[in-house]
């Protein structure tokens, strides 16, 4: 079946073009995550569609060149308006940021029904551009991903150390003479060329999810940048192809959607159980290190408070003994206590919280524990 | 021969009517200032005094609305590389995939230039600068995984390793443990013995009688700057924390 799949020129196109895109959103989300520009890129992508009908209207047709360069443009106008909005108001980034994606998001959707209600036949895949159209990529629209891809592939590499160091500690490197405003542009550029090139296929609503979910799922995995990053891309290749498959294998399956899904599963798998970091391993570790706390130490404890109350049926609370021994032991040990005979549940009036009395056997056994120690 | 081009050469830091503003109050105002070479500088002054302003401005971070600054004689943009710098702790995001021996070798990423990357070389001195300070086993650890103290180190060792003539740190004692405090400032010492001129925002009035030899007292102005026997006096003191200093130790007599 995937034989007869492949055989298909526009899945084959699809195919290649979300592994392509995946693969390029995922090298740069992994930068915007770490430098805390995820939501940049929403906004990016959010203010790319007024450019889409402003391209639209300018060529007069669906031209995908000047589309694109109008998304590129309105978006490089949001990040431009965003640091001024920052700078020389007292707006915090993420209202600066919710103002302009929205405001760039209403304007293009007012331009996108003006442009539909009179711009005849042609204007109707406009409307594509908020979810995505995977069947509309032509094999052409390849080179121009494969290009963009592989100048960002290469600025990532040429530059590595230097844009290493601008995510890790700006200040430092400003301190150290590098152009770190020039290095910050560069980086914010490739992003919003990475959205521009994800348009078509997931959308200006979903794109921002292909920055960040790679990013996160990959950052389970390990400690290392160079490692962070090729994973990131992996991941987002690898959501890109599996996402274009499923919705190609099954009716009615949006591309970009789809593809999105894939990447979150990836985070979801990523956040539970990726070693070191993940919930699971992190909940195992932490059992493990919740170091069994001898029944013998309880019941010394337990004799202990017996004798400075002067009554060896002292009801000691469950939390006391806790505090006592420095760490709570799990309920079940005072239940298997209870069975072997050496201690008895009482309840001591008003508190609602179990309390433990030794009995005749118990205190024996903590005597001898006692003894024992000395 | 003679470079025309410098203004105080004889001063490891020469600031002069240096006035930075955040919107409407002065952070800084008219700040004259002098740091010979070869001293171990406290700058000290109550919270807001500006003592994070004032370095950053001098090493360009923040933009002054006056006032000029030379290291050495030079100008900032001449002197790139040849400070070390160490930031406050908590600027940066210690979750960061990254191990401490990355971190050090930044300090190295303006002298190799461009495109290169830092090779077999980059990492010996690395290594050299993390064991100046205690932490060369800690070298392949990711940097959250460190303590605060030994996060402390790591910065002071990716200045270090500039082997640069002029040390800038900015609280790097604060929320560090007792041996960190005194790994760093054997260390310090040891290289204002050598020759080095070190400045350091400090935040514990009790320990700048031992720790450092000049100081800077500061509160958006300069209230005093010398020797810390001629500084650090009650008067000074008053002038810089007023109502604050109720809770500060006060010297005995004059000069200490």
């Amino acid at each position: 079946m995937l034989a007869d799949l492949m055989a298909s020129q526009i899945v084959r196109t699809v195919l290649v073009g979300a592994a392509m895109l995946g693969a390029i959103s995922g090298m740069l989300g992994a930068f915007a995550v770490l430098r805390r520009q995820s939501l940049l890129g929403d906004a990016l992508a959010h203010a790319a569609l007024p450019g889409v009908c402003l391209g639209f209207l300018v060529a007069g047709a669906r031209d995908l060149g000047s589309i694109l360069a109008g998304a590129f443009l309105t978006g490089a106008l949001a990040a431009l308006a965003m640091m001024l909005i920052t700078r020389t108001t007292r707006l915090k980034t993420d209202a600066a940021l919710g103002i302009v994606l929205s405001v760039f998001f209403a304007v293009g959707v007012v331009l996108l029904t003006h442009v539909q209600a009179t711009g005849g036949a042609a204007s109707a895949g406009l409307a594509s551009f908020l979810f995505g159209q995977a069947a509309a990529i032509l094999a052409s629209d390849l080179w121009i991903m494969g290009g963009i891809g592989l100048v960002a592939l290469g600025l990532v590499l040429a530059l590595w150390k230097e844009f290493k160091l601008v995510s890790f500690d700006a200040d430092f490197a400003r301190a150290q003479g590098f152009p770190v405003t020039v290095l910050e542009a560069m980086l914010t550029i490739m992003v919003a060329l990475a959205i521009v090139v994800g348009l078509q296929l997931v959308g200006v609503v979903l794109m921002v999810a292909l920055l960040i979910a790679p990013a996160a799922a990959a950052r389970q995995w390990t400690n290392r940048l160079g490692m962070m990053v090729a994973l990131s891309a992996l991941i987002g290749a690898g959501s890109g192809a599996a996402g274009a498959l499923i919705s190609a294998t099954t009716r009615g399956l949006a591309t970009g959607p789809v593809v999105v899904l894939v990447a979150t599963a990836a985070v979801l798998v990523s956040l539970a159980l990726a070693p070191g970091r993940g919930l699971v391993w992190q909940a195992l570790s932490a059992r493990r290190a919740r170091a069994r706390i001898s029944d013998g130490r309880i019941l010394a404890a337990m004799q202990e408070l017996a004798e400075a109350h002067d009554d060896p049926r002292y009801p000691a609370e469950q939390g006391m003994l806790g505090a006592a021994l420095g760490k709570a032991p799990a309920p079940g040990q005072f239940d298997a206590l209870e069975r072997r005979g050496l201690i008895r549940a009482v309840t001591h009036a008003p508190e609602p919280t179990p309390h433990w009395q030794l009995t005749e056997a118990g205190q024996r056994a903590a005597r001898s524990e006692e003894d024992d120690k000395t | 021969m003679r470079d025309d081009t410098l203004h105080e050469p004889g001063q490891a830091l020469h600031v002069e009517d240096l006035t930075v503003s955040y919107g409407t109050a002065p952070a800084l105002w008219d700040i004259d200032l002098d740091i010979p070479p070869g001293v171990m500088c406290a700058i000290v002054g109550p919270n807001g005094a500006g003592k994070s302003t004032l370095i950053k401005a001098t090493l360009g971070l923040v933009r002054p609305v006056a006032g000029h600054v030379r290291f050495l004689g030079h100008e900032i943009g001449a002197m790139r590389g040849r400070i070390g710098y160490v930031p406050q702790r908590h600027s940066v995001d210690w979750d960061f995939p990254t191990t401490a021996r990355d971190v050090v070798e930044m300090g190295l990423y303006r002298s190799l230039g461009w495109f290169r990357r830092p090779g077999r070389d980059a990492r010996a001195r690395a290594m050299d600068a993390l064991a100046e300070l205690g932490m060369q086993d800690y070298a392949d650890r990711q940097i959250s995984q460190l303590s605060g103290g030994q996060q402390q180190r790591v910065f002071l060792a990716r200045a270090l390793v500039q082997d640069a003539p002029i040390l800038i740190l900015d609280e790097p004692l604060a929320g560090g443990d007792a041996s960190t405090e005194a790994i760093i400032i054997d260390l310090l010492k040891r290289l204002r013995d050598a020759g080095r001129t070190v400045i350091v925002v400090h935040h514990d009035l009790t320990t700048v009688q031992s720790y450092f030899d000049w100081m800077v007292m500061l509160n958006v102005r300069i209230i005093a700057q010398g020797p810390v026997r001629d500084v650090y006096t009650p008067e000074n003191l008053r002038a810089a924390y007023g109502r604050q200093l109720a809770m500060i130790a006060v010297p005995e007599g004059g000069a200490v």
